[in-house]
């Protein structure tokens, strides 16, 4: 470590210290920050002292929950292991997480699509794991596109790391073309069998990568996820290196057996949550656990012992009522939340809040592109509420898919709104970024917390 | 109103697989129910890539936005399809364009450094400007009765041509080229625009205008029944309220 990282790692502390002892605040970027000011190779800097390594996990969707279930399984095999739980993802929390202790085995980091330009040529991964391509926060990102040529250019800046790929998105599989072509090394993962789900709206246009012919599928599994191939024969999803068989996806949550061409045999993975997006979450978990020598056995321990406390699938309980708060922050992911919400066969309600913030993206447009019909119908069955600073257009979204939904203003005005049904029938609370830490801030509050 | 349960449109949604950026889909469901609340039956209709679509039937077309790789496709589909287009707005069929689609009107929009060639079904072209706007936008129209609002994001500058209408002045944002103070176009029944959002859900007095221009063109007469826009109105004037208050931060 040169003398400017170790100055910038010892104020990065001192600020740590002094957010996190002294005035109990969150310190999971503003440390990160100040190391970067003083050193801009920070990052650079410190990865020498991970005697392993690094794994970088990013996508649209699912990067928290899979970088968090990776690095509890790595710990769980007894690697000391520095990782951004709470998400702080960009390279001053990439910083911030790197500063504790004088070594480490390794970095387990969630990195956003557009800093992976920022993060990976510093830390120099091992592996880069790519989940999914979504369009998301087009004001902020820009078009998908360049995510792409981001993600690309971050690679090729760092040629020894090997890019772990979700094989049946044809836009993540668009960055890992030109990678490879590139001379990055590629790992893909994937779901093997076709699981005859009621197809869901594909928000993005599947196109030939190649071409831009439309794609045509032997079968999907949502979005634009599945078993893909060009018309013209120049693009497909490629031979799987990992891949999920006898996935069963259900309200009690999801299991399937995951399987490598390296690896000895098959090994069962069990959640008690998600829905077919966490199949791939705990897959790629899973590949990237193996591939640092985690065994099956440990990664379903650590999973057992997996209760993340981020708002994620988190349970509580309200005056006898369960709710049940959850991430949406794009059309996929909201369309996901719908089918959970519709493989929970009991009578429920569901508040949905949606706010304009700078970290959600000020334009909220996509929520035109959420299939809220699903959800119509059957208003005895699932009464909804909206919220959010845009609560009048999710009020009117709604209305135009055959829903009447009154406005809250809080959860405890929702949980009032809702208050003359059963207390049997949940509460689902779906928000988008910066409505998630006041919702559950509240309902820590008001509920007693239940795994 | 037995007149009106006989009344049909036809509504063309071109190229949606392409051109879907910016929820555009609200802007045909919008349409459609508007439509249907009032019982004119909506007969939509979605062009493909590949399909040789006709404007002789069509009411209403619509055109969205795309990312600069869909456009130029969609905008090399199109070109094949000009004169009939260019038949169809000079018989005063109504056409509206967002973002992408509304680039594509012109003589000739941006790609980068290169000049593409457009339409030419409304005297304007587009050329390429630093910085991207990006922002949310309000506009005062003589086709709505509240300000429209909405959310703009663009790298190009829409000059019009001398006599060619605006769809309106800019309240708040930027519009067509961030100088003027206009923003859109207005060029017989054809309305162009940067605002999404999408464009017609919280702004019912343009897609009424839409539709009443339409059942002029068929029917010779525009009546059009009001309908409960509470929630609407009540979204417009918030957001609307939101951003002349200076309540929402730009980027």
């Amino acid at each position: 470590m040169g003398a400017r990282t170790a100055l910038a790692t010892g104020l990065g502390r001192l600020a740590h210290w002094g957010l996190h002892d002294v005035l109990h605040r969150s310190a999971s970027q503003l440390p990160g920050r100040v190391a970067l000011a003083v050193d801009p190779h920070a990052i650079a800097g410190l990865a020498p002292k991970l005697s392993q390594g690094s794994i970088v996990v990013c996508g649209t969707n699912g990067k928290t929950t899979t970088n968090n279930v990776l690095a509890c399984a790595m710990e769980a095999a007894g690697y000391r292991v520095l990782c951004n739980r709470e998400g702080a993802n960009m390279a001053a929390g990439v910083a911030a997480a790197l500063l504790p202790g004088r070594s480490a085995d390794w970095a387990v980091m969630e990195a956003d699509e557009l800093s992976t330009v920022n993060i990976v040529p510093a830390l120099r991964p091992r592996y880069l794991v790519l989940l999914n391509l979504f369009r998301d926060q087009l004001d902020r990102a820009g078009e998908i596109d360049h995510v792409q040529d981001t993600i690309a250019s971050a690679l090729a800046a760092s040629p020894e790391t090997v890019l772990v790929v979700c094989g049946d998105d044809p836009i993540s599989m668009g960055v890992a073309l030109r990678a490879r072509e590139a001379g990055t090394r590629v790992l893909a993962f994937g779901i093997a069998e076709d699981l005859r789900l009621g197809a869901d709206r594909v928000p993005e246009g599947a196109f030939c990568q190649a071409c831009g012919a439309q794609l045509d599928y032997d079968y999907r599994t949502y979005a634009q996820l599945g078993a893909f191939r060009c018309p013209r024969g120049d693009f497909a999803r490629p031979e799987l290196d990992f891949w999920a068989t006898g996935v069963r996806v259900g309200r009690e949550g999801v299991s399937f057996d995951a399987s490598g061409r390296t690896l000895p045999g098959k090994v069962r993975v069990c959640a008690s949550f998600g829905g077919v997006y966490m199949v791939y979450n705990l897959l790629a978990a899973f590949v990237a656990a193996s591939l640092a020598g985690v065994d099956g056995q440990t990664f379903q321990r650590a999973l057992d012992g997996y209760h993340p406390e981020n708002g994620r699938l988190q349970h509580f309980v309200v005056d006898g009522r369960e709710v049940v708060l959850n991430l949406a922050k794009n059309p996929t992911g909201f369309n996901q939340n719908i089918s959970l919400l519709l493989a929970d066969e009991r009578e429920k309600a569901a508040f949905l809040v949606i706010n304009d913030d700078f970290n959600d993206g000020k334009d909220i447009s996509w929520i035109w592109d959420v299939d809220f019909e699903r959800l119509a119908g059957a208003p005895e069955a699932l009464r909804v509420v909206a919220g959010g600073h845009r609560a009048n257009d999710v009020q009117v979204r709604l209305k135009y898919a055959g829903i009447e939904a009154p406005i809250a203003g809080s959860v405890a005005e929702a949980l009032e709104a809702i208050s003359d049904l059963p207390r049997e029938r949940p509460l689902y609370v779906l928000t988008n970024y910066s409505a998630l830490w006041p919702a559950k801030a509240e309902l820590e509050r008001m509920g007693e917390r239940h795994e | 109103m037995s007149e009106s349960a006989s009344r049909t449109l036809r509504v063309a949604h071109l190229y949606p697989e392409l051109l879907n950026l910016y929820g555009d889909s609200g802007n045909i469901l919008c349409l459609r129910k508007r439509m249907e609340w009032r019982g004119i039956e909506p007969d939509v209709r979605e062009v493909h890539v590949g399909d040789r679509p006709s404007f002789s039937g069509v009411d209403i077309a619509f055109i969205g936005g795309g990312s600069d790789r869909e456009q130029r496709i969609v905008c090399d589909y199109l070109l094949e399809e000009k004169d009939e287009l260019a038949a169809f707005v000079e018989d005063g069929g109504v056409l509206a364009a967002v973002c992408g689609g509304y680039q594509l009107l012109g003589h000739s929009y941006a790609m980068g450094d290169q000049v593409v060639e457009g339409l030419g079904l409304v005297d304007l072209f587009t050329d390429h400007g630093e910085p991207r706007i990006i922002g949310n936008i309000a506009v005062e129209s003589r086709v709505s009765p509240q300000p429209i609002v909405g959310y703009e994001n663009h790298a190009g500058r829409t000059h019009l041509g001398e006599g060619v209408e605006p769809l309106g002045r800019v309240f708040f944002g930027c519009g067509n080229d961030g100088a003027s103070g206009f923003e859109g176009c207005l060029y017989k029944n054809v309305l162009g625009t940067y605002v999404h959002g999408p464009l017609l859900p919280k702004n019912p007095g343009v897609a009424d205008w839409l539709i009443a221009r339409a059942l002029e063109r068929r029917y010779g007469s525009a009546d059009l029944e009001p309908l409960d826009d509470r929630e609407e109105l009540a979204a417009n004037e918030v957001m609307y309220h939101r951003l002349m208050a200076g309540e929402v931060e730009e980027l």
